[in-house]
C-alpha cells in the first residue's frame, strides 16, 4: 500500500485505533469524513466506526437511519466500489443525506464493499466536498489504495475475534511460499520470475495476494510473519 | 453492446439475465460438458446467488450472445470453493485487486468467423474491453480467469492471452479448463481494441433509477 498509515495488524484493533486509521487515511488522501460498517458473522452484531462528527452520529442513531440507510443496506451488492451518484435518484439516500448536509456532510462519496471468505461484508465510505470533475479525478487516483486500506480494515477487525482468528490461519500455496522462501533469501522479484519460469506479474500478484493473507502491508513484513508460522525457513 | 449487471441493477435487467442464465447452458452443459446444473434450460450456480458482477454482450437483436461473471478475489468465489482441482489442492490468490472471471461464453451458434460485429472473436473483445475498464474504475490491477482452451486461443490469437497461468489444465467435461492471469491495464485494453477494431464506448451509460 502506497499510503503511510497505522498497521492495525499490529496493534488493538479497538475503537481508537480504528479512528485513527480512519483519521489518516482522510489525512493523506485528502477526504473529508470515512468510515467503516460491519456485520459479524459469529455474533450478528454490526461493528460501525466514523470520524463524522459527533452531532451527526448522534443524529444518526436517533432518526435510526442505520435502518434505512442504502449504504449500509445496499452498497455491499455491488463488487465494485459504489459511487454514490448511484443512490441519486433512492428516497431514502435523499432522507438521509437532506439532513446530514445540516451537518457538513456532503452527499458526494463512495463506498467500497468488502467480502470475507465467509462470506461476511464490510463497508468502507468516504467523501469529499468538491467540484465533480474534481471528485473524478480524486476517485481515480485513490481507488487501488483504498480497495486496499479496506480490505487491511476488514482483516484486522475481522481477526480480532478469538475465533475467527483461528479460523483465518492464513493459507499461502506452494507457489507463494517458494517464491517468499527466494524474497527472504534475497532475491530480486525479476531473479524469481527467472529462477521459476514464470512472469515477472505473476510473481509480482502472489506477492500481493501473499501480503494480503499474512495481513502484511509490506513485503519483509510478509516474510517476518511467514516465518513466525513456519510457512518458510530464516535463511 | 454491453451491460454491466450487479446486485444494484439485476432488477432492472431481468430478461438480460435470463438470456445470460440459457446461453450458459448451451455453452457450459451443452457445447463443453462440464458438470453444471441446468434447470429450465437456465444454467445457475450458488455463485449466482451471492451478487455477482456479469458483463452480458447483446447483438443488434437484442439478444444476449455473450457473457462473463466477476467475483472479488477476497470473498467466496469458484477457484477457492470448487475449481480447487485446477489449482492442484492448493489455496487460491487472495488480493483486494484481484477480480475472478467466470462463466465467460460467447454464443458460437450465433457468431461466426471474421471480425465482423456479429463475431466470436468481436464478442471476446468487447467483452475483455467493458471487463478491464469495470476493473480499472473499481482500482484493479489483475484477473484470474477460469477459461476453456478455445476462449484461451481466442485471446493469445489476438494478441491479449494471459501473462501466466496458475496450477494446471484439468479434464472438466468434453474439455480442460485452466485458470489463465491478465493485467487489468490501459495497456492491455489498447492492444484488444487494436486488435479489435473497437474504438467507440462498449458500455451502456448506468441507469440511475436502481432504487426509484
Amino acid at each position: 500500500m502506497a499510503l503511510n498509515i497505522i498497521d492495525l495488524s499490529t496493534v488493538p484493533a479497538d475503537a481508537e485505533n480504528l479512528t485513527s486509521f480512519l483519521d489518516q487515511l482522510c489525512n493523506q488522501l485528502d477526504l473529508d469524513f470515512a468510515s467503516y460498517a460491519m456485520v459479524d458473522p459469529f455474533h450478528g452484531s454490526v461493528h460501525g466506526y466514523a470520524n463524522y462528527p459527533d452531532t451527526w452520529k448522534q443524529h444518526y442513531m436517533q432518526r435510526g437511519f442505520q435502518n434505512i440507510d442504502p449504504i449500509l443496506h445496499k452498497a455491499s451488492r455491488s463488487i465494485a466500489p459504489v459511487d454514490w451518484t448511484r443512490f441519486e435518484r433512492d428516497d431514502l439516500f435523499a432522507k438521509v443525506f437532506h439532513e446530514a448536509v445540516d451537518f457538513g456532510i456532503t452527499p458526494q462519496g463512495l463506498t467500497v464493499p468488502i467480502r470475507g471468505p465467509f462470506g461476511e461484508q464490510g463497508l468502507l465510505s468516504v467523501t469529499r466536498n468538491c467540484k465533480q470533475g474534481e471528485w473524478e479525478k480524486v476517485r481515480r487516483h485513490m481507488i487501488g489504495d483504498l480497495q486496499h486500506a479496506a480490505v487491511h480494515l476488514h482483516d484486522s477487525v475481522m481477526s480480532s475475534s478469538t475465533l475467527a482468528r483461528l479460523l483465518l490461519r492464513p493459507q499461502l500455496s506452494e507457489r507463494e511460499r517458494e517464491i517468499l522462501q527466494w524474497v527472504a533469501a534475497g532475491k530480486q522479484q525479476q531473479d524469481i520470475a527467472c529462477i521459476l519460469a514464470i512472469s515477472d506479474r505473476t510473481v509480482e500478484v502472489h506477492l500481493r495476494s501473499i501480503r494480503t493473507k499474512l495481513g502484511a502491508l509490506t513485503t519483509p513484513q510478509a516474510v517476518g510473519r511467514a516465518i513466525g508460522y513456519g510457512f518458510i525457513s530464516p535463511q | 453492446m454491453i451491460y454491466v449487471v450487479d446486485g444494484l441493477n439485476a432488477d432492472l435487467h431481468g430478461e438480460l439475465l435470463d438470456g445470460m442464465f440459457r446461453l450458459r447452458a448451451r455453452v457450459f452443459e451443452g457445447r463443453l460438458g462440464w458438470d453444471v446444473e441446468v434447470r429450465d434450460g437456465r444454467e445457475r450456480d450458488v455463485f449466482d446467488s451471492i451478487d455477482p458482477a456479469y458483463i452480458i454482450s447483446v447483438n443488434d437483436a437484442g439478444r444476449v450472445v455473450g457473457c462473463m461473471r466477476l467475483l472479488q478475489t477476497t470473498g467466496p468465489h469458484m477457484l477457492s470453493d470448487v475449481f480447487s482441482s485446477i489449482l492442484d489442492g492448493e489455496p487460491p490468490l487472495r488480493s483486494p485487486t484481484v477480480w475472478e472471471a467466470t462463466r465467460f461464453c460467447v454464443d458460437t451458434r450465433e457468431l461466426g468467423a471474421g471480425r465482423s460485429r456479429n463475431s466470436v472473436s468481436y464478442v471476446t473483445s468487447e467483452i475483455m474491453i467493458a471487463a478491464f475498464e469495470y476493473g480499472m474504475a473499481a482500482g484493479i490491477t489483475d484477473a484470474v480467469a477460469v477459461m476453456d482452451p478455445i476462449m484461451d486461443r481466442v485471446m493469445r490469437r489476438s494478441g491479449n492471452g494471459p501473462y501466466g497461468y496458475l496450477g494446471s489444465a484439468k479434464p472438466m467435461g468434453k474439455v480442460v479448463a485452466l485458470a489463465g492471469l491478465m493485467d487489468c491495464s490501459q495497456e492491455r485494453i489498447d492492444r484488444i481494441r487494436e486488435f479489435s477494431g473497437i474504438r467507440h464506448d462498449v458500455c451502456q451509460p448506468e441507469r440511475t433509477d436502481i432504487a426509484a
